[in-house]
Parts: C-alpha cells; sequence; structure tokens
C-alpha cells in the first residue's frame, strides 16, 4: 500500500513540474514540430492556422513581390478591433455623452489616450495600406488566373473599409464629426438633384429618403449618433470579417498568391526562407490531404509544382510574426507622439468652415463641388463598377505575377502619370481661375451641369485615353494599366486638392497660412 | 411877400422831388443789381448755391454755417465754411504763399472736400458756370487784383513710393521734422501740440487724423505730395518744399501711406 | 538556418515596440498632477506638528482628484493638481496648492459647487493646458476666466443689491453702465431693444467661433474680445456701427457685465433669485432715454455728421426743433423709426416699448420745449407746382440732403415719417431753419425764397419716397 503512495506522489510532484511543458504539449496536438510531416500537421490541424497553405511558394515571400501589404491591413485591423473593444467600455453613444466619454479616456483612463489614437491611426493607416494592396494586386496582375472574384471581394472590403472609418470618424459628436455627419448626409442626398431635375421628386424621393434612413431623422442629432454607432461598431465589422473570412478562403482556393511563370530562386531567398528537409518536397505525387471532398477544379493543392515552395512552418509564419510586430511598432510609436484630434463640442448654429469631411473622402468632396450627385454617387459608382470589371474585361493571361507586366506596361504606367496629371491639373486650373457654367450663365439648368462637369470630363477622359491604349498597344492589359494608374493618381491629386488646397467656402488657396483668419 | 399857401406849395414840390428822386435811385439801383446779375452769372450762382455757407461777403458765415462733424474715433469737429476775403487756400497746386490757379478752384468746386461739407457740383453746373463762380469768388479779397497766381510745382512720383525702406525712411523722417508734435506718433492727430493749433481765421484746427484713411486733397500718393510741397495755407500746416529734399518728401508720403492704412 | 531577413525585421520591431510601450507606460505613470500632490505632501508632513499627524500625512494617497457635480451636470478635476485649495495651512504656499483666497469656499463648498461654474476652464482635463483651455490648440471655449470677469459667474444665482451689499459691486457697476449708456438703443435683450446691433441674452455663452477673433490682441479669447470691443469697436470689427464712449476702467466692468449672460439656468436649488438676472425696463423719461437713445443722442442738444452712420444725428432736444415739432409728429418718429437710417422703430412690435414708455420718452425730451408756437404758414394758401419745387430742390437742397433726400450733412428726407409728416410742419421748417443746426431759415431774407417757392418744395419733397 505505501507503494501505492509513493508512485501517487512521486508522480504528482513529476506532473507538477513537468505542468507547462505538457501544456504546451497539448496546445499543439503533434507537439512541438520537429520534422516537416509535424510541421505540415501544425498547420493543417489548427483551427486558425490551417486556412494557409501547408507549403508556401518563395515568391510569396519575397517582400519586394507583396511588400507585405495585405496582412498589414490586417493587423491593422486586428489592433483596430482591439483597441476599439477597450474603448467601447468607456464610450457612451448619447449626444449627451459621447464628447465627454472620449474626454475621460484621453484623460483619466489610464493609456486611454494611447488606446484611442492606436485605434484612429490604425483605423486610418488601414484605407492607405488597402489602397496600396489593391495597387499591389492590381500591378501584378494577380486578379487574373481565377482570381476575379475574389478582386471583387477585396473591393467590397475596400468599401467596407472606407464605411467604418467614416463612421468610426463621427462618434465623437465634436465638431469634425457633427459637420462631417452633415455633409455626409447631403451627399447621401444627392439622387435629388437628378430627381428634382426631371421633376420625379414628388414620386420618388430616394435622395430624401436615403437621407433620412441615414440620419434617423430630418436633421442630424441623436438618432442619427445611435445609427452610426451601430454601423460602426457591428454592422461593418460583422460585413468586414464576413467578407475578410471569404477573402482569405477565396486566395487558398484560388491557389495562394500569383507568381511569375518562369520562378527562379534566387540568392536572397536563402536569408527569407528555411528549406523543407526533403528537396523536392513533401508530397512528390500526391497533393491531397486526405478526407477532403471531392470537387470539381484544381486541387485544393498549394501549387502544382512543389519546386520553390517552402513549409509554412515556420516560414510564413515567422514572416507574418515579423509583419505584425512591425506593424504595432509603427501604430504605437506614430500613436505615441500624434494625437487623434479633438475639437470643440458639436454646435449645430456654428459650420466649421470649410466644412470638410475626413481626409479620404475631401477627394470625392472636390467632385462634389461640381455636382452633388456625380460626385457624391454618380462618380464613385461609377469608379468601383470600373474597378470591378477590370478582371472580366481583361483576360489576358500573360506576364501574372509580375510587377507591370513588362516593360511596356511600365511605360504606359509612367506615361499615364503623365497624362493624368497634366489633364486633372489642367482642368483644376481652369475651374478655379475662370468658374464652371454657373459662374458664366446664371440660370443654367442644374441637368446640364450635372452631365457636364470637370468631374464627369475626367472620368470620361480617363475612359476614353484607356480604349485609346487599348488600341494603341493591341492589349487590354495595358488598358487596364493605364485606367488604373489614372484612377490612383486622380485620387492621389484630388485628394490632396481637396485637404490643402481648399479654404473657407471651398475657395482655392495656395496654402493653410493664406486662408482668411476669422 | 410869402403866403401860407405858397409855402405849402413848396413843401410838396420838394417832398415829391425827393421821392422822384429816391425812385429813380431805387429804379436805378435795381436796374444795377439786374444790370449785375445779367453781368455776372457767377454771381447768382453763388447767391443761390454758395451764399448759404459761405456768407453773402464770402466771410463764410453763411446762415447754414454751424456744422459739426464726428469721427470715428469719437472726437467731434467743428466745421467752418471757407473765408475767402484772406484769399489763402489750402487745397493748391502752387508753391506756399501763391494764390491757387484758376484750375485748382474749379477742381475744389468739382470734387468738393471730401469728408467736409462741401459738396461736389461736377454735374450741376456747366463748364461756363464753374469759371463764372470762380471769377466771383475772387472778387472777395483784393490778393486776387494784387498778385498773379504762381506756376504750379511739378510732381514726379518715384517708383519706389510705398516701398519698405521708403516707408523706413519717412517714419524717421516723421520723427526728425517732428511731424507727430501735432499729428502724433501713430498719426492719430493727437500730438501734444495738436491742441494749440489755429488757423489764420483764429479758429481752433484739429491736425489731421490719418488713421482714418483718406486725405482731404485726395488719397493718391500724388496729392499727399503735393500738400507737403504747397503746405495747407491758412490752415496751419506748412510746406516743406524748402526744408526738405524732393526724396525726402517722397519718403514721408510713403510713411503716410503706411499711416493711412494704404501700404503695409 | 532562420529566415534572416524577417528575423531582423521581428527583433527589430519588437525592440521599438517594446521600447516605446515602456515609454508610453512612464508618460501614464508620471502625470503632471503626481508632481504637485508629490510637493503637497512634502509639505503637509513637514507642517505636521505632531507624530501621529505626520502619520497620517505620510499615508496620503496620490491619484486623481475628482469632483462630480450631477446637478451642475459637470465633473471637475482642478483639485487634482490645486490639491491645497480648501487646507488654511496652504494659505501662503505658491499656486497650484495656494489655499483658495477669501472666504468663498465656506459658502460655495467645492463637494458641491466645484471650480468650472465659476472660474470656466476645461474641468474634465488633468493637465494644465488643456485644464486651463487657453490657446487654439484645446480647442476648448471657455479657458481660466481672467479673475477681473469672475463676477460674472456670481450672478447665476445671486443678485446686484446682494453682491453689492457685501461689496461685490463690479457686477452691479456694469448692468449700470449698460443702462445708462444706451446699449439698448442697438443691441436687444430680452426682446427689448434696437436691432442694429446684435442680440446680447446669451452673448457670455457663445463660442469662439461666434466672434470675429482676427484682430484681437494677445489671447484670442471672449474675454478679450470682448474688452477690446468695448475700448474700440471697429479694432475687431471693421464695418462695425457701434458708437460707445466709456472710460477705460468702465470697459472691464462692461465686458464683467456681457460675461454674465449666460444660456441656461442654474439648478433651483443653487440659486438664491427667482430666474435669472435681468436688467429690465425702465418706468421713466430720463431712465428710459438713457437705456435707450443716449449712445447715438448723446446729450440731445447738438446735430452732427456722423461718420460712423455716414449719416446726421439730429438734436432732438433742440428748442428749435421742439417748437415746431408737435408730440404726434414726435410720437409717429418714435414708433416707426426713420426707414433708411439708423433709427429704430420702437414700437412695441417692434424695438419692443410700449405706449406709456413712449409717452414718457416724449415727456423727457420735450421737457425744455419752448412756450411760443412758430407763426402758422397756411400751406393750404397755395397751389403748389412741383415740377419747379424739383428744381429749386436740385440748386438749394439737394447738396446737404442729397438728390434723392437720402440725407447727408442734412437728414434723411425720404423715409415714411417725414414723408408723412403734416406739410406745415415741413413748410415752417423751410422757412424758420433749425436754429444751432446748419439748416437755414429759407424764408428769411438773404436767402429769399418766396412763400409760393416754399409751398412748391414742400410739395416736392413729399414725393421724394416715389423715386428711386
Amino acid at each position: 500500500m505505501s507503494e501505492h503512495k509513493q508512485i501517487g506522489l512521486k508522480a504528482f510532484k513529476h506532473n507538477l513540474k513537468s505542468a507547462l511543458k505538457s501544456f504546451a504539449g497539448s496546445y499543439l496536438r503533434g507537439g512541438k514540430p520537429t520534422s516537416d510531416r509535424t510541421r505540415s500537421s501544425a498547420i493543417f490541424n489548427n483551427f486558425f492556422l490551417h486556412i494557409q497553405g501547408v507549403k508556401t511558394h518563395i515568391n510569396t515571400l519575397r517582400p519586394g513581390y507583396t511588400l507585405g501589404l495585405g496582412l498589414l491591413s490586417f493587423f491593422l485591423l486586428l489592433a483596430t478591433t482591439i483597441s476599439g473593444v477597450l474603448l467601447m467600455v468607456y464610450y457612451n453613444p448619447s449626444i449627451e455623452n459621447a464628447y465627454n466619454s472620449v474626454k475621460d479616456i484621453n484623460y483619466v483612463v489610464f493609456a486611454g489616450k494611447l488606446i484611442r489614437n492606436v485605434h484612429k491611426w490604425a483605423g486610418e493607416g488601414m484605407i492607405i495600406l488597402v489602397l496600396l494592396h489593391m495597387a499591389r494586386v492590381f500591378y501584378t496582375s494577380s486578379y487574373k488566373q481565377g482570381r476575379q472574384f475574389n478582386w471583387v471581394i477585396g473591393l467590397a472590403l475596400l468599401v467596407i473599409t472606407f464605411g467604418i472609418n467614416l463612421s468610426g470618424y463621427m462618434l465623437p459628436w465634436d465638431q469634425l464629426s457633427y459637420w462631417a455627419l452633415v455633409i455626409v448626409a447631403n451627399i447621401i442626398q444627392s439622387p435629388k438633384e437628378i430627381t428634382d431635375s426631371l421633376g420625379l421628386t414628388g414620386f420618388f424621393d430616394l435622395g430624401g429618403f436615403s437621407k433620412e434612413l441615414f440620419l434617423g431623422g430630418l436633421t442630424a442629432g441623436k438618432e442619427s449618433l445611435t445609427r452610426v454607432y451601430l454601423l460602426h461598431i457591428m454592422l461593418f465589422p460583422i460585413l468586414m470579417f464576413i467578407f475578410l473570412g471569404v477573402h482569405f478562403w477565396r486566395i487558398r482556393k484560388d491557389g495562394g498568391l500569383t507568381k511569375p511563370e518562369v520562378f527562379e530562386p534566387k540568392a536572397m531567398d536563402a536569408a527569407l526562407t528555411t528549406p523543407p528537409e526533403k528537396k523536392g518536397g513533401l508530397f512528390p505525387l500526391n497533393k491531397t490531404y486526405g478526407l477532403m471532398e471531392l470537387a470539381k477544379g484544381k486541387t485544393p493543392a498549394v501549387d502544382r509544382d512543389v519546386e520553390n515552395t517552402v513549409l509554412s512552418w515556420p516560414n510564413l509564419l515567422w514572416a507574418e510574426a515579423a509583419l505584425f510586430v512591425f506593424c504595432l511598432a509603427g501604430v504605437i510609436v506614430y500613436s505615441y507622439f500624434i494625437d487623434a484630434p479633438l475639437k470643440e463640442l458639436a454646435n449645430p448654429l456654428i459650420p466649421e468652415n470649410p466644412a470638410k469631411a475626413p481626409w479620404y473622402f475631401l477627394g470625392l468632396q472636390e467632385l462634389l463641388s461640381y455636382s452633388a450627385f456625380m460626385g457624391g454617387v454618380g462618380l464613385p459608382g461609377l469608379a468601383l463598377l470600373g474597378l470591378a470589371l477590370i478582371p472580366y474585361l481583361d483576360r489576358e493571361e500573360q506576364h501574372v505575377g509580375l510587377w507591370f507586366s513588362n516593360r511596356q506596361g511600365k511605360l504606359i504606367a509612367l506615361e499615364s502619370i503623365a497624362v493624368s496629371a497634366a489633364v486633372i491639373i489642367g482642368l483644376l486650373a481652369f475651374v478655379i481661375n475662370f468658374g464652371w457654367f454657373r459662374s458664366w450663365w446664371p440660370n443654367v439648368p442644374q441637368l446640364l451641369i450635372t452631365l457636364i462637369n470637370p468631374g464627369n470630363i475626367w472620368v470620361g477622359f480617363m475612359i476614353l485615353w484607356s480604349m485609346f491604349v487599348i488600341k494603341r498597344t493591341g492589349s487590354t492589359r495595358m488598358g487596364a494599366i493605364a485606367l488604373f494608374t489614372m484612377f490612383l493618381v486622380s485620387y492621389l491629386i484630388y485628394t490632396y486638392v481637396g485637404t490643402e488646397l481648399r479654404g473657407p467656402n471651398w475657395d482655392f488657396f495656395w496654402s493653410r497660412s493664406a486662408w482668411p483668419v476669422h | 411877400m410869402i403866403k401860407k399857401s405858397d409855402f405849402k406849395a413848396a413843401l410838396i414840390l420838394i417832398i415829391s422831388v425827393i421821392f422822384l428822386l429816391s425812385l429813380q435811385a431805387a429804379s436805378k439801383a435795381e436796374a444795377k443789381q439786374t444790370g449785375e446779375v445779367k453781368d455776372n452769372p457767377g454771381k447768382k450762382i453763388y447767391e443761390e448755391r454758395c451764399l448759404v455757407c459761405h456768407g453773402r461777403k464770402g466771410d463764410g458765415k453763411g446762415p447754414a454755417s454751424l456744422m459739426k462733424r464726428s469721427e470715428k474715433s469719437g472726437r467731434i469737429l467743428e466745421i467752418k465754411p471757407r473765408d475767402f476775403t484772406l484769399g489763402a487756400f489750402r487745397f493748391r497746386s502752387t508753391p506756399t504763399g501763391c494764390l491757387p490757379t484758376e484750375a485748382d478752384l474749379i477742381l475744389l468746386v468739382d470734387k468738393g472736400i471730401p469728408r467736409s461739407f462741401m459738396p461736389p457740383h461736377k454735374d450741376q453746373l456747366t463748364k461756363e458756370q464753374k469759371k463764372a463762380v470762380v471769377e466771383y469768388v475772387k472778387t472777395f479779397s483784393t490778393r486776387w487784383k494784387e498778385e498773379e497766381p504762381c506756376k504750379p510745382v511739378v510732381v514726379r512720383k518715384p517708383k519706389w513710393v510705398g516701398s519698405k525702406s521708403s516707408v523706413e525712411k519717412g517714419k524717421k523722417l516723421y520723427k526728425d521734422m517732428k511731424c507727430w508734435e501735432c499729428h502724433g506718433d501713430t498719426g492719430k492727430g493727437d500730438g501734444p501740440k495738436a491742441d494749440l493749433q489755429k488757423d489764420d481765421w483764429g479758429n481752433k484746427i484739429l491736425a489731421f487724423d490719418f488713421t482714418t484713411g483718406a486725405t482731404k486733397m485726395g488719397s493718391d500718393p500724388e496729392n499727399v505730395y503735393t500738400a507737403y510741397t504747397t503746405g495747407l495755407d491758412g490752415a496751419g500746416m506748412p510746406s516743406y518744399e524748402d526744408s526738405m529734399s524732393e526724396a525726402d518728401r517722397w519718403h514721408l508720403v510713403s510713411y503716410t501711406l503706411k499711416l493711412m492704412g494704404k501700404v503695409k | 538556418m532562420r529566415n534572416r531577413f524577417f528575423t531582423w525585421i521581428l527583433f527589430l520591431s519588437g525592440g521599438v515596440l517594446l521600447i516605446f510601450t515602456l515609454l508610453a507606460a512612464y508618460r501614464e505613470l508620471t502625470p503632471e498632477w503626481e508632481k504637485y500632490q508629490a510637493q503637497y505632501k512634502e509639505q503637509i508632513i513637514k507642517a505636521a506638528k505632531d507624530d501621529a499627524a505626520k502619520k497620517k500625512a505620510r499615508q496620503l494617497k496620490q491619484e486623481v482628484q475628482q469632483l462630480y457635480l450631477g446637478a451642475l451636470n459637470r465633473i471637475d478635476r482642478c483639485t487634482s493638481c490645486h490639491i491645497g485649495v480648501e487646507n488654511p495651512r496652504m494659505a501662503s504656499a505658491k499656486l497650484p496648492l495656494k489655499q483658495h483666497s477669501g472666504a468663498y469656499l465656506k459658502n460655495h463648498p467645492p463637494d458641491k459647487f466645484g471650480c468650472s461654474v465659476c472660474h470656466y476652464g476645461q474641468g474634465r482635463a488633468v493637465n494644465k493646458k488643456e485644464a486651463h483651455g487657453l490657446g487654439h490648440e484645446t480647442h476648448w471655449d471657455f479657458p481660466v476666466m481672467p479673475l477681473k470677469y469672475i463676477q460674472s459667474s456670481c450672478t447665476q444665482c445671486h443678485d446686484y443689491e446682494t453682491l453689492t451689499a457685501k461689496g461685490y459691486d463690479t457686477i452691479a457697476k456694469g448692468a449700470k453702465l449698460f443702462t445708462e449708456k444706451g446699449c439698448r438703443g442697438c443691441h436687444k435683450l430680452d426682446g427689448i431693444g434696437g436691432a442694429l446691433g446684435k442680440k446680447l441674452d446669451i452673448v457670455g455663452s457663445q463660442p469662439i467661433a461666434y466672434f470675429p477673433m482676427r484682430h484681437v490682441e494677445g489671447e484670442k479669447t471672449t474675454y478679450n474680445w470682448h474688452k477690446q470691443h468695448f475700448t474700440n469697436p471697429r479694432a475687431l470689427v471693421p464695418e462695425s456701427e457701434m458708437k460707445i464712449s466709456v472710460k477705460p476702467e468702465e470697459t472691464d466692468l462692461l465686458a464683467t457685465y456681457v460675461l454674465s449672460l449666460r444660456s441656461g439656468e442654474m439648478p433651483k436649488a443653487y440659486r438664491k433669485i427667482k430666474g435669472r438676472m435681468a436688467v429690465g425696463k425702465p418706468d421713466e423719461g430720463e431712465a428710459l432715454y438713457k437705456m435707450f437713445c443716449i449712445a447715438c443722442h448723446t446729450d440731445g442738444k447738438e446735430s452732427y455728421y456722423d461718420e460712423i452712420f455716414n449719416h446726421t444725428i439730429p438734436s432732438i432736444k433742440n428748442p428749435a426743433f421742439l417748437k415746431a415739432a408737435e408730440d404726434k409728429y414726435l410720437k409717429k418718429v418714435l414708433e416707426e423709426g426713420r426707414a433708411g437710417t439708423q433709427m429704430t422703430s420702437w414700437k412695441l412690435a417692434a424695438g419692443g416699448l410700449g405706449e406709456s414708455e413712449i409717452n414718457k420718452l416724449i415727456t423727457y425730451i420735450t421737457k425744455e420745449r419752448p412756450s411760443s408756437k412758430p407763426e402758422r404758414f397756411n400751406v393750404a394758401r397755395f397751389k403748389p407746382d412741383e415740377k419747379r419745387g424739383g428744381e429749386l430742390y436740385k440748386v438749394r437742397c439737394a447738396l446737404c440732403h442729397g438728390k434723392k433726400g437720402e440725407g447727408e450733412l442734412g437728414v434723411n428726407l425720404r423715409n415714411p415719417v417725414v414723408q408723412g409728416a403734416d406739410p406745415e410742419f415741413l413748410a415752417i421748417t423751410i422757412r424758420d431753419g433749425r436754429a444751432e443746426t446748419p439748416m437755414p431759415p429759407f424764408g428769411k431774407k438773404g436767402l429769399s425764397l418766396t412763400e409760393q417757392d416754399l409751398a412748391d418744395l414742400v410739395s416736392f419733397v413729399r414725393t421724394l419716397s416715389k423715386t428711386k
């Protein structure tokens, strides 16, 4: 009997000492991976990780190929979500308390100011990174070879990113929030410009209805804050994560990231990767992992040829970890030094002049100054439609996985930058110096301005020029490069104009210091 | 022998003669007057339009001559219509001590004097009428008979008037030439000697407040320069033609423009 | 072999992340107020009289101090730095530890009143710059108020008499100036007053963006704005027509008063007065004159051309004027005002003066009216020739009264009150002139207008409102 006790107690002591190690061991169902087989199962047996392939192509790991933009966007989303949940502990979404609750977060919540800064800068940083990611995907032709639908999903994510940022901007209920809300509500109402010109508003006031739906009333007030809060913490995040899930799923199903047809591992790749144990990969013939449903189409394998792939564990994960810490570090440093703005309490009697939307919408606001409908609904809608159509209008399958496709592509891109900059600046100079229709003929009908204004002229030019490039080069891809480059340039220039060169009354000033002081 | 009835008759005769004579004198006077008016359209215009302020004898004591003006700073000025009898005029193009030219006077009638109660008559009188009334005004002072108006001063505006360096030089001149004694350090007309100024008619006159942004002679640099060169005769503002060089006077003009708020 | 590239990124970023996290933690753990509370603790320990007191002093916790004022809907954290505000031992300490001056806190205990309800400032902040709220970047409309205006807060609860009786008479003096300098002649307060200036009802609560701050000297606060505006309105608002003549020390009194005109009402439990403190409407002629008329008409004895208004302000107590004008006419002028000039309409629906008040004003203005009436002209005798009157007007009258009667040195003749006046009044005025003003007697010899001329002129003058 004492022997039993001895064994029992000894075992207990031993178990206690090795509890931590065995816990770690229990977490990873294969134990710490020590062989290629266990490294594979670490990936595909894990709930979170198995959305990634067991093997990753070396091209995917090259920083110069993806610049890590997609992952950075995702990590920023994580930072924003976590900081957002923390902020929700203290933020109060009623117009009586919202502003004061944000002030209290800044002043008395431990690290409140930092967390709020992280939330703001990670959120707005996401817009920049998401746009850059879209550019990378475009320029590497990564919307081809079955990835067309994922491109469209990405566009949906772009819209949700803008929406979630905008709805968050309105929550502190300060002067910036309130007047941004008023502007956005008026943009939403802009279909009224069309129905008014056609005399339809009496029957079908789409603009007015949408505005009322958004504001929860006829004017911006407490109902609006509730709705915007709902959008920001619930509707948009849910949509974001659903679409993101689909987005990641499609990456796997479409065969991972694109790579060039001809791929040679270079010396530098050695610095990025740990090659698998056996040359030729783990599965020389068989690519399935078993227990999978048979489906038509490509097999769900990382790639048909297993050359030039490395195990995701640890290569991909190490890269992701590095990127994650890099992202966090960047966000923390920025948030440490620069505070998220908070102006005076919202005052419906004192409009900001100029009342500006957040910076990422200022390009749109510039177009809005030409025509409410076109700038608010028409042209953005057209832009999104155009972007969505790119993969379907350009179905050439060459040069996938190569930045700018080839030398011609690079030249077309440069040419497009020059042409678009010239035309946009020319249009701007004209409008700023001479005005537009209503400055010359005060009674000109609104419909004419809606149809013919600098925004429409620009978009029309973009389309025509791209068609011209297609004709000239005989390639839809070149046309797409031209169109997309011009889109980027116009987004940049119009955003810059709206941010820096437009002052009170949306008048033109060469710099902020020239703004008339109130 | 002289009878009582004769005495009566003589008395009647004398009285009638006197009566007739005075009648004739009166009609002659009237004839003279209408004759004067006929011969003197300037007088008619003067009596209709100018007499009410400037008085029948051109001495500035017309029935409407009590005029007050409140400046933006709250200071109340009493504006007196010009007394022509001394023959001293402020706004001329001729050097100090000289009479104004006919063109000067016609200009005054045309433009009036801003910030005073002399209204412009540009559209209301023809050229001949203006000439006529100016001629009539000249009759109020004997100076016009004794002197001829001098030649107008030459006004040549250099390019650098109003520039920063010129303003700086002007500022120094303003200090050195003691303009501030009357016009004040900020040009408000509140200098230490401002209160003591009297014009040639013995009335108190206020030093000008440049910060109102205008001057009576006209607010162009050329007008200001003319004022400094010709002096405002009769008003206590001396001429600086002899005491400052032409360039210096233009520098002072630059500084004046700054006080008026017309240059930075 | 590890992935060198990503390893470098990972550890470098990790280092940066760690450093900045630590820096941020350090920053959070060493707030500004802690420094002051540490100083306070030290001084308390030093001043402790015995060991027991010393022990208690050592146990002082250093944490954010917060006054939660539910009834006032405020949170004040000022005492986080101003930790010694209630401690008599801190009477001679340096700011921010110094005790509050005077005995105010006895009747206004901080846990019931807080600080910002009197002193303004941003109560929720815990660093000096944002708590005091000075500077554009703090985005706070009501920085800590200069002490010379502090009495503007007292009237949220107290009335002028009680305050004056206790020696706090700045605000009462300011209110008195307001009633005696004719401010309401242009500014409405409680619905009564002229319409040339802005309404004053909640001017003390208006944010900085409400005022044109461009030309304000020094800090761009509403306090400085008011003081400088009273000193010279056109320095801040170049196109302003505000007429004010007060001494420099009076501008502070007026600023205090104007800053006391706030929106909202203190909860009943706090207020010692019913409703809001108001200057009310006087009941007597001279007081009415001082409240509404004096700013433009001063003593009413002189008429002068005003460069701010670009109109002549007539002398309303001029004996010659009073002699010629009947009370009926004066009443019309007061009730309707003179459209086209700065003279406001004062009837109940406009300026807010009732009939009895207008009558009292008329009684006051006509106090020194000469007993003799002017000689009747009897306009009806003549058949007027409007055209001829127009010719005469052009030569004789236009240069003072303007080509269309809009008024220059002479008064505006187009307004309905003059147009609707008794022709007899007009004729007498033209005939006799207006003594002590530039209006000459055109009927007297020297200016030699005949009586027919006068009748023609009167008939022409009465058509002026019809010319555009």
